[in-house]
């Protein structure tokens, strides 16, 4: 028996209460503030265009299980991301943070923000220092994602576990961290904790379920729907939904040891009820909880090495099994090593990926690997060249059950992508 | 922090002598950039001058990244860079915070007290600098070879050695030493632990998450 799971129907997009109360803060700030001749505003434009070449399947974006952001019907030119960021400072202390990005025409709506939140940062004091977000962001996980735009400086598409994140988790709700800075009195060493409650993440977990990891780079918008409507197995899946009205909670540290070393832990929890699954039909809910780790390591001459390690399981009702519940732990580990030369990045990285299938006849289940190269050349501070071959091997129950294919597959994807950047601080 | 080693050497006699600091890493090779204080410890009453001095913010950077200014000396923060900048310190010497500027929107800060001023912005926690503020007479920072002179009087002094990458922050490398019969004295101290090591320099300024 294959547990199919349920096609959230074509519904009207929503602007989400959150993004609306948002907007207007955004907006009443701006014509209040007090402060006008001191405040800052940041903003940033970029355009990225593709060559592609691919022999991959269909991605899930396309209704697919392709693991890769291209399938082979892709390859040619592809809009990369075109984005357009804002950092408004509101008075002293406050700052608004828009982030708004097009990666192509397939979700509901063509532009759609990845991140909007406030930033309360109060001067430190006595050593320590305290910060406050409100709005949609990532949790502090990923340790590649650290350019602008949670854009990874060293490849095109993200690890499998960042590309995860991408795809189905982000905050709404806050997130709290108060960090002790050691380096900045005499010591090698600050050391943080973040504690985040969220809600609008229910869904966190259905492209897991189904589709299961893949390595990409398009970021779904806040509120934004996962694959298409109709298309088995995703679906039109939102990731970003409230209806159980629990909310969920995460925990966090840092240790940084001067500029260097970057060491981060998180345990996260979206405590969705299942069972809520079963009540609705239209929306998905599961219950996903997950450990990460992470640690970064720069050193002198360009070299960086990065590695992260995330395993947690979600849990949803299955549709044809009323009142039962079936589980997919899941678990994803990557190292990149990176090398920095004048203008010039060499970047490798590996990845490694599972996620297994309990109660429910091996649907979703799905194992495999991939080797990342890129070679990225910042022209100046407007151009840049990115070429970029990725090659995942994987084995997907589903790809033999939907597409009737042979469950090993291996996909290979090369990009050359060229960026344009512009923006007040882009000189 | 321990002196590991200290050398004197005089040779003649004059009224004004050179006093020549010379600072060594653990291995033995040149400190450059080590700040030297030299404080008189006989009654003599000297001060340095209050200066205006500036630290600008450039490519994400503070430039000077450590300053030394005698006590009473004051000094503007403009901001270069097109982006916004937010300075801080909560060190005890001097406790102040430029909101959000660019451009040289403020007067310039008054240091009436001795001690280090770590200097960070409250945007990009990659930027670090330090003030010296300080109440020696004397004072400067080692070159490429590891050394710093000076003209003085002859008399008793306590020389103090710091670098922002001692390990231990707080533990000045001192040495006491008498100028006597001699136009030329020569001091050299050497750290007991390794330096931390130096920011990484050379990181895209975008990447900040």
């Amino acid at each position: 028996m294959v547990c199919l799971r349920k096609v959230a129907p074509h519904s009207a997009p929503r602007l989400s209460t959150l993004a609306f109360a948002f907007a207007f803060a955004f907006a009443f700030a701006l014509l209040a503030l007090p402060d006008i001749g001191r405040a800052s505003t940041d903003w940033e434009a970029s355009l990225d265009g593709r060559l592609v070449s691919s022999d991959a399947n269909p991605s899930f974006m396309q209704g697919g299980l392709g693991t890769v952001r291209y399938g082979s019907d892709e390859s040619g030119v592809q809009l990369g991301r075109a984005r357009f960021a804002l950092t408004q400072s509101l008075g002293e202390v406050w700052s608004a943070h828009l982030d708004a990005s097009m990666f192509d025409d397939k979700d509901r709506s063509p532009v759609g923000l990845t991140e909007a939140y406030l930033l309360f940062r109060p001067y430190p004091r006595a050593g320590y220092r305290f910060r406050l977000k409100a709005g949609g962001f990532y949790p502090p996980i990923s340790l590649e994602n650290r350019a602008s735009g949670w854009e990874s400086p060293y490849t095109l598409s993200y690890s499998a576990i960042d590309s995860w994140l991408a795809v189905e988790v982000r905050t709404v709700g806050l997130e709290g961290t108060l960090d002790w800075l050691g380096t900045r009195s005499g010591h090698g060493f600050d050391v943080g904790v973040t504690g985040g409650v969220f809600g609008w993440n229910q869904g966190a977990g259905v492209v897991l379920t189904n589709n299961g990891f893949s390595l990409t780079d398009r970021q779904t918008p806040l509120f934004g729907r996962v694959g298409q409507l109709g298309d088995q197995p995703l679906g039109g899946a939102e990731p970003f939904l409230q209806f159980d009205h629990r909310e969920g909670v995460y925990g966090g540290l840092e240790v940084r040891y001067l500029d260097r070393v970057v060491l981060r832990v998180l345990h996260y929890d979206n405590r969705a009820n299942p069972q809520l699954d079963e009540v609705s039909d239209q929306n998905y809910s599961q219950h996903t909880s997950f450990n990460s780790a992470g640690v970064r390591i720069e050193a002198d001459h360009g070299w960086t090495a990065i590695a992260q390690w995330l395993d947690g399981e979600t849990t949803t009702a299955a549709d044809d099994v009323p009142g039962g519940l079936s589980s997919w732990p899941f678990r994803a580990e990557y190292a990149l090593l990176s090398k920095r030369f004048g203008r010039s990045t060499l970047s490798a990285r590996y990845d490694r990926f599972v996620v297994d299938s309990i109660g429910a006849d091996g649907y979703g289940a799905q194992s495999g690997h991939a080797w990342t190269a890129a070679y990225v050349f910042n022209v100046d501070a407007h151009w840049r060249f990115t070429l970029e071959w990725l090659q995942v091997v994987s084995s997907s129950f589903s790809r033999e059950e939907f597409f009737g294919g042979p469950p090993l597959l291996t996909e290979t994807q090369v990009q050359l992508a060229i960026r344009y950047a512009l923006g007040s601080a882009i000189r | 922090m321990l002196l590991c080693a200290g050398q004197l050497a005089a040779a003649g006699a004059a009224v004004a002598a050179t006093l020549v600091i010379n600072a060594r890493t653990t291995d033995g090779h040149a400190l450059q950039g080590a700040v030297v204080t030299v404080r008189p410890l006989d009654g003599q009453v000297r001060h340095a001058a209050p200066l205006r001095g500036v630290v600008d913010q450039i490519n994400r950077a503070f430039a000077p990244d450590l300053l030394i200014i005698p006590v009473g000396s004051t000094v503007e923060f403009p901001n270069s860079d097109f982006v916004s900048h937010q300075i801080y310190s909560f060190s005890p010497t001097k406790r102040f915070q430029l909101p959000l500027y660019r451009g040289k929107p403020y007067p310039p800060v008054h240091f009436d007290q001795p001690g280090v001023v770590t200097l960070g912005c409250n945007i990009h926690d990659d930027m670090l600098a330090y003030l010296v503020v300080t109440d020696a007479p004397w004072y400067g920072r080692t070159d490429s070879a590891g050394a710093w002179s000076t003209e003085l009087p002859r008399g008793h002094y306590r020389v103090t050695l710091w670098h922002p990458r001692l390990r231990e922050n707080d533990a000045d490398l001192e040495r006491e030493l008498t100028v006597a019969e001699s136009d030329r004295a020569e001091l050299t101290l050497t750290l007991s632990k390794p330096l931390q090591p130096a920011p990484l320099t050379d990181r895209p300024h975008s990447w900040d998450y």
